[in-house]
């Protein structure tokens, strides 16, 4: 036992030595974010910008629709990056709240309205709201339940579509900004005056704990919840059904995480690749937008069929990415219950 | 070969501390578990003792002592949190006693701000303590008498919904204080002791019903720290299963560290919280004794890595550490975990003390509140921080590597080393 910790410590010195002295960011990492993470904050940036560039033209519900879904779509490029600039100031929850066990999100949109809270009026103490007023989550609430959205320019629900959309800009550029100097801690792992990743594997776990969980998000929740039980399928609770994007949204994910997957292998992945166009394949054929063919149980067995090959997207990552990266996942934000 | 592995001992800086060895550690570990839970169960015991005495003879005075206790019985049981991830069968069992966030309005009446059935939860608003006879998925329930039974069979975690909880700390906790209709402004639960009153002086309506309801809950939170406390005494099945492989133990014990800080303390309960500005997502929601909950949450997490439990009568159990099995590893990564655990347990020691001087866990919720806002973030991050460094403590023992074999550590969502 001493011998292996003794042996342990020095392989561990030798390493910290030869990647301090090199300054060179361990494979894979530099790779994921020049080619993934950067780009996908930056494209999230610009599409949330032209959502509040289309609310401050029009804020009426059908006016916004397309920038919202644009905005949506960038959001799954990065919504899995659950660490630095998104771990902030709870941005991943004031972007998009789901799942929303509590049904806060109808509760504190419904609030703001009835009391035509002049929150709205206010950018800065707008950011203050209550995560389930904003976002994602709360715009799809005007634009798409019917007694919000039927609303005018002179409305309340038009000032708080703007307001929402305002402030999601913001917190799109704010990560956008911050995002190039977290890369920098990420790209200098273990180097002397590095003290978020000590290691240079640390900065390659990070990467990869966002890869799995973000898998494991698309299986266990996006998926899961919608299935429920066999006795007991839940469709009510498929993601942002009310605008049709519950299924989008698993394959816009499973893209995302392929690329990053990708950018992050240091070589070629066969079993990944094929795992993830699988999953692809059978996701795309399901043709239920907002999931509802679980309320049958052969419509329910599709889906499960689809969590099970997710499951075996993570298998193949595990062994192709993780083992050769020579890390597991870390802990990850939804490990509670 | 052995003069020279003093000699690199020596260069490396190796001091000569007591080895400790995985199994000693696990056994502690153990020892600890099962000090905790028999500790909940001796304080449980008491509470029975405080709600017979209130429901023979209803009176400020025994409400308020059997609120008392229930705060006391908090302080092992949120000790014993850091032992759920990871230990199935604390985890598998874990909903029964302390399940949380709860459609409180299943059990008893509710303000009429609070709604009904949701979209989520048909029974949200059921009101067992005021009806007899109900219909549950299409089944006709039988409630004229409250047993044990009903509630845990029958009511609890009904219809597949997690926020009917029927059973456990925060069941009882309703009916002893009721709901905190204060908002993020001062102020717990306001039940009067009139609830358990009987005849004319009965307020709520149905008071046997209510006292009946409190009874079960009672009872079962006993049964079920019986079971619980007999898992970790010797030959028990949780002792077993954690020492059975002493590298797979340790990981259930860096994991079960790390899930709580994290996912469920750090996120869950704290963040989300603040995130909502809902005075709801508090732990302890109508007892405002959320501060608690959270400091002693801390203090189990603590517990697990130092090998230190102070029981509930002040004696120690205490032996061999994960602290001391880290630091033959690596000595910088243990003097960093132990420092992470220590500053967690300021920041949320500087929160309960505010609670105790008055400024309440729901108040620092409040939309604009940033004093509170900051109180709360800063023991999030600390929290955070420390589960880095558990991660840092998994890769010096080098036991994280054990989970790629198989497919199954993918059913576990927990099993996050995995």
């Amino acid at each position: 036992m001493m011998r292996t910790s003794l042996a342990m410590r020095s392989l561990t010195i030798t390493l910290a030595l030869a990647c301090g002295l090199s300054g060179m960011a361990r494979a894979g990492v530099d790779e994921a974010l020049s080619r993934h993470v950067l780009p996908g904050f930056g494209a999230f940036a610009e599409s949330s910008a032209a959502l509040a560039a289309s609310a401050k033209e029009d804020c009426r519900a059908e006016a916004l629709k397309p920038a919202y879904h644009a905005a949506y779509d960038a959001w799954m490029g990065v919504s899995h990056l659950h660490l630095g600039p998104l771990e902030q100031g709870g941005r991943a929850l004031a972007i998009a709240f789901w799942p929303d066990t509590r049904g806060m999100v109808g509760r504190t949109v419904a609030g703001l309205v009835a009391d035509a809270d002049p929150v709205v009026d206010s950018a800065e103490d707008f950011a203050d709201v209550s995560v389930a007023g904003r976002g994602l989550m709360a715009l799809e609430r005007l634009l798409y339940e019917p007694h919000l959205a039927g609303y005018g320019k002179g409305d309340y629900q038009c000032r708080l579509a703007r307001a929402i959309s305002v402030d999601l800009a913001r917190m799109a550029r704010e990560m956008d900004e911050e995002w190039p100097d977290f890369a920098g801690l990420l790209r200098s792992a273990g180097a002397p005056g590095n003290d978020v990743f000590l290691k240079p594997e640390e900065a390659s776990q990070a990467l990869y704990t966002a890869l799995m969980s973000g898998l494991e998000f698309n299986r266990d929740q996006r998926l899961g919840r919608v299935m429920g039980s066999f006795e007991r399928p839940r469709p009510n609770r498929a993601e942002a059904r009310r605008s049709e994007r519950s299924l989008r949204n698993v394959v816009l994910s499973l893209e995302a995480l392929r690329d990053m997957a990708r950018a992050l292998a240091d070589g070629p992945m066969e079993d990944s690749e094929a795992a993830f166009a699988q999953a692809l394949e059978r996701a795309e054929a399901l043709d239920d937008p907002v999931l509802a063919g679980v309320a049958t149980p052969q419509g329910r067995l599709k889906v499960e069929v689809l969590a099970q090959e997710i499951r075996r997207i993570e298998e193949a990552v595990a062994q192709e990415i993780g083992v050769a990266l020579g890390v597991t996942a870390g802990f990850n934000s939804q490990d509670g219950d | 070969m052995k003069t020279s592995m003093t000699a690199m001992a020596l260069v490396l800086g190796f001091g000569a501390p007591a080895l400790a060895g995985k199994a000693e550690v696990l056994e502690t570990y153990a020892d600890i578990a099962h000090a905790g839970y028999e500790d909940s169960l001796l304080k449980a015991r008491e509470l029975q003792a405080a709600i017979e005495t209130l429901l023979a003879d209803p009176s400020p005075e025994t409400l308020n002592a059997a609120r008392a206790v229930w705060i006391e019985a908090r302080v092992p049981y949120q000790q014993t949190e850091a032992y759920r991830f990871g230990n199935p069968i604390v985890d598998d069992w874990e909903g029964k006693v302390n399940a949380w966030p709860l459609d409180e309005g299943l059990i008893d009446y509710v303000d009429s701000a609070y709604g009904g059935a949701t979209d989520e939860n048909q029974l949200a608003a059921l009101n067992v303590i005021a009806n007899p006879t109900f219909t549950l998925s299409g089944e006709e329930i039988d409630a004229r008498e409250i047993t044990p039974e009903l509630l845990a069979d029958r009511l609890h975690e009904a219809d597949a919904v997690e926020a009917n909880v029927a059973t456990g700390y925060h069941a009882i906790e309703f009916l002893l204080w009721g709901q905190d209709l204060n908002g993020t402004e001062p102020g717990a639960g306001e039940r009067p002791w009139t609830d358990y009153a009987s005849g004319d002086d009965c307020t709520g309506g149905n008071c046997d019903r209510r006292g009946a309801y409190l009874t079960a809950a009672t009872e079962l939170l006993i049964s079920d720290l019986e079971w619980m406390t007999a898992q970790w005494a010797d030959g028990g099945g949780a002792r077993e299963a954690v020492t059975a492989d002493p590298d797979a133990g340790i990981v259930t014990m860096l994991t079960g560290m790390g899930s709580l800080s994290y996912g469920e303390q750090a996120g869950e309960r704290m963040k989300l919280g603040v995130m909502l500005n809902d005075p709801e997502e508090e732990h302890d929601c109508f007892s405002d004794n959320t501060h608690n909950s959270h400091f002693y949450d801390g203090l189990g997490v603590r517990n697990v890595y130092m090998g230190e439990y102070v029981r509930v009568d002040g004696s120690v159990v205490s032996g061999e550490s994960l602290s001391s099995l880290v630091a033959e590893s690596d000595e910088a990564v243990d003097a960093a975990l132990r420092a992470d655990l220590n500053a967690t347990m300021i920041e949320l020691g500087q929160i309960k003390a505010s609670a105790e001087a008055g400024t309440s866990y729901d108040q620092m919720l409040a939309r604009g509140n940033e004093e509170g806002e900051a109180l709360i973030m800063s023991a999030v991050d600390a929290l955070v921080k420390q589960t880095r460094s558990i991660e840092r403590a998994v890769t010096a023992l080098g036991v994280g590597q054990i989970g790629f074999e198989g497919s199954d550590s993918l059913d576990n969502p927990d099993a996050v080393f995995q």
